[in-house]
């Protein structure tokens, strides 16, 4: 074992050549992870409820489309939507908006399904209840189903998170510097210590899942304690 | 899957060319967007001091920028992306450690070739010494690289591993997975100074091909690939790539080689 490879790079893995030059490494990797992660969730969102709340040709429409995004590796979406748009199109989109795009896409159409789901696991006589008070559709869906069904698809979402990170390495297959790619510089440069170098790269994604892990865990029972006080106080 | 990608593309950008002409396009926009390897020392790698890429094509691509009179930006490149950044247009040049062949000619203009190298072989003392040998053993060759074509090619006895690149074959190499690894001369003799116990293991002296490599130029660029031929020649006759060449590979560098190749000698 030779770890001075990894302290010696360290500088390097965490934040690529910024200031000097792009930032990369993790800090990058982070980058992209918030930045799809949060557009997965409101893409997952307005499409999961779109999905659960129409009907007919619309709806068949959705899940033509939403299959078209789980279907295509997000490898092959990357790929191709880099080098076959400007060719197409003309049109020439940066790295970092292609993967962002591209890992958005595809886990806003997963996490659809689970907005869908557990939207319609919320009892109908929910929905009853709130349509008797005089309430819009909509209007119970904002205030008496999505409040509970969110809770539920916490987990869901968390899945899809923790896959999101780990899937920001595909980035590599267009040169994007995030932590996987600059450690294969790294390797490359060392020649000899792959093993190093990879396990701390893996020891760095687990550490990152792990956090969002117990973030939202905390979150959750925020979530819980606050929803149980104020039932508490209304009761 | 690299070669998947690459072959998948090589189909569908067939179809057109550009008809714009690429050298006002640069120094319109007073910057030459050249790839490189990122992680192919010395040709082309991250120095760590300066986080940027530096290298032996890095030094050429930037001789072509000084004689264009604009800025250079060096974008990273893998051995797969290498063709579909110049036919997307990402890019106007490749100096990538491009081994010229006809299969690419088809899709994009090569200039006169600016190094040369031998495919090699790196093993366990006292495994390999001719190339006879090669049908029998186990071989480790980096993924979507004329070795690997040339390897499989020649030696359809031999068994052929691909790994993603050469460190990873080396590790291969070392823990038993494969008896020899192949790659370019050059490299190999870089890879072996870096081995912590390089005197179990041995660069055989024979090579099984000879390489030409060029500068990857857009199909049908021909005022650009007039100018890139011309600074190359330049370069051969001023000396200057005999300094290029002896800052990566002279006698005080990691892996000094014999300087064999002259440019201009094989147009």
């Amino acid at each position: 074992m030779n770890l001075a490879v990894v302290t010696d790079n360290l500088g390097y893995l965490l934040v690529g050549a910024w200031p000097d030059g792009p930032i990369g490494g993790l800090a990058l990797t982070l980058i992209l992870s918030g930045l799809s992660g949060l557009v997965s969730a409101v893409l997952g969102l307005l499409l999961g409820i779109g999905l659960a709340m129409s009907a007919g040709a619309g709806r068949r429409t959705l899940v033509l489309g939403l299959g078209f995004f789980r279907a295509i590796p997000i490898l092959m979406l990357i790929f191709w939507s880099y080098f076959l748009l400007p060719i197409l199109f003309g049109v020439s989109v940066p790295e970092i908006g292609t993967v962002v795009t591209a890992l958005a896409l595809v886990g806003g159409a997963y996490l659809a399904y689970g907005v869908a789901a557990g939207i319609e696991s919320i009892g109908s006589g929910q929905w009853a209840a709130g349509l008797a008070l005089g309430l819009g559709r909509w209007q119970v869906l904002r205030v008496i189903v999505l409040p509970q069904a969110l809770r539920a698809m916490a987990p869901s979402f968390l899945n899809q998170w923790t896959a999101l990170i780990k899937d920001t390495s595909l980035a590599y297959v267009i040169d994007v510097p995030e932590l996987s790619f600059v450690a294969a510089q790294v390797n490359n440069r060392a020649m000899v210590y792959p093993a190093e170098i990879f396990l701390f790269v893996g020891a760095v994604y687990g550490a990152l899942c792990l956090a969002l892990d117990r973030l939202v865990a905390v979150l959750a029972w925020g979530a819980r304690r606050t929803s149980w006080l104020s039932r508490g106080t209304r009761a | 899957m690299r070669r998947l990608f690459a072959f998948a593309f090589a189909t569908l950008l067939s179809v057109g060319a550009a008809q714009a002409d690429r050298l006002d396009d640069i120094k319109k926009d007073g910057v030459l967007r050249v790839a490189s390897f990122d992680s192919n020392p010395p040709f082309g790698f991250v120095e760590p001091a300066t986080k940027q890429i530096a290298g032996l094509d890095v030094d050429f691509a930037q001789a072509i920028a000084d004689r264009i009179g604009v800025k250079l930006d060096v974008r990273p490149t893998n051995p797969a992306s290498r063709i579909p950044l110049l036919t997307s247009g990402k890019v106007d040049l490749v100096l990538a450690n491009f081994t010229i062949t006809e299969e690419r000619a088809k899709q994009l203009d090569f200039s006169i070739p600016y190094f040369a190298s031998g495919q090699q072989f790196l093993a366990k003392k006292g495994t390999l010494s001719s190339p006879d040998q090669l049908n029998g053993l186990r071989i480790g060759a980096d993924k979507g690289t004329v070795n690997e074509i040339v390897l499989r090619r020649d030696f359809p006895k031999a068994t052929v591993v691909a790994y993603d690149d050469t460190p990873f074959a080396f590790t291969a190499l070392r823990n038993g997975n494969v008896q020899a690894i192949t790659q370019d001369g050059p490299k190999l003799v870089g890879l072996l100074a870096k081995v912590p116990d390089r005197q179990n293991y041995e660069i055989p002296p024979f090579s099984i091909s000879s390489d030409y490599i060029g500068v990857g130029i857009p199909k049908g660029e021909t005022r650009l690939r007039n100018l890139v031929n011309e600074t190359l020649r330049d370069l051969g006759k001023s000396g200057k790539a005999a300094v290029i060449y002896d800052r990566w590979f002279g006698p005080n560098t990691e892996q000094p080689l014999p300087r064999l190749f002259r440019i201009g000698e094989h147009d």
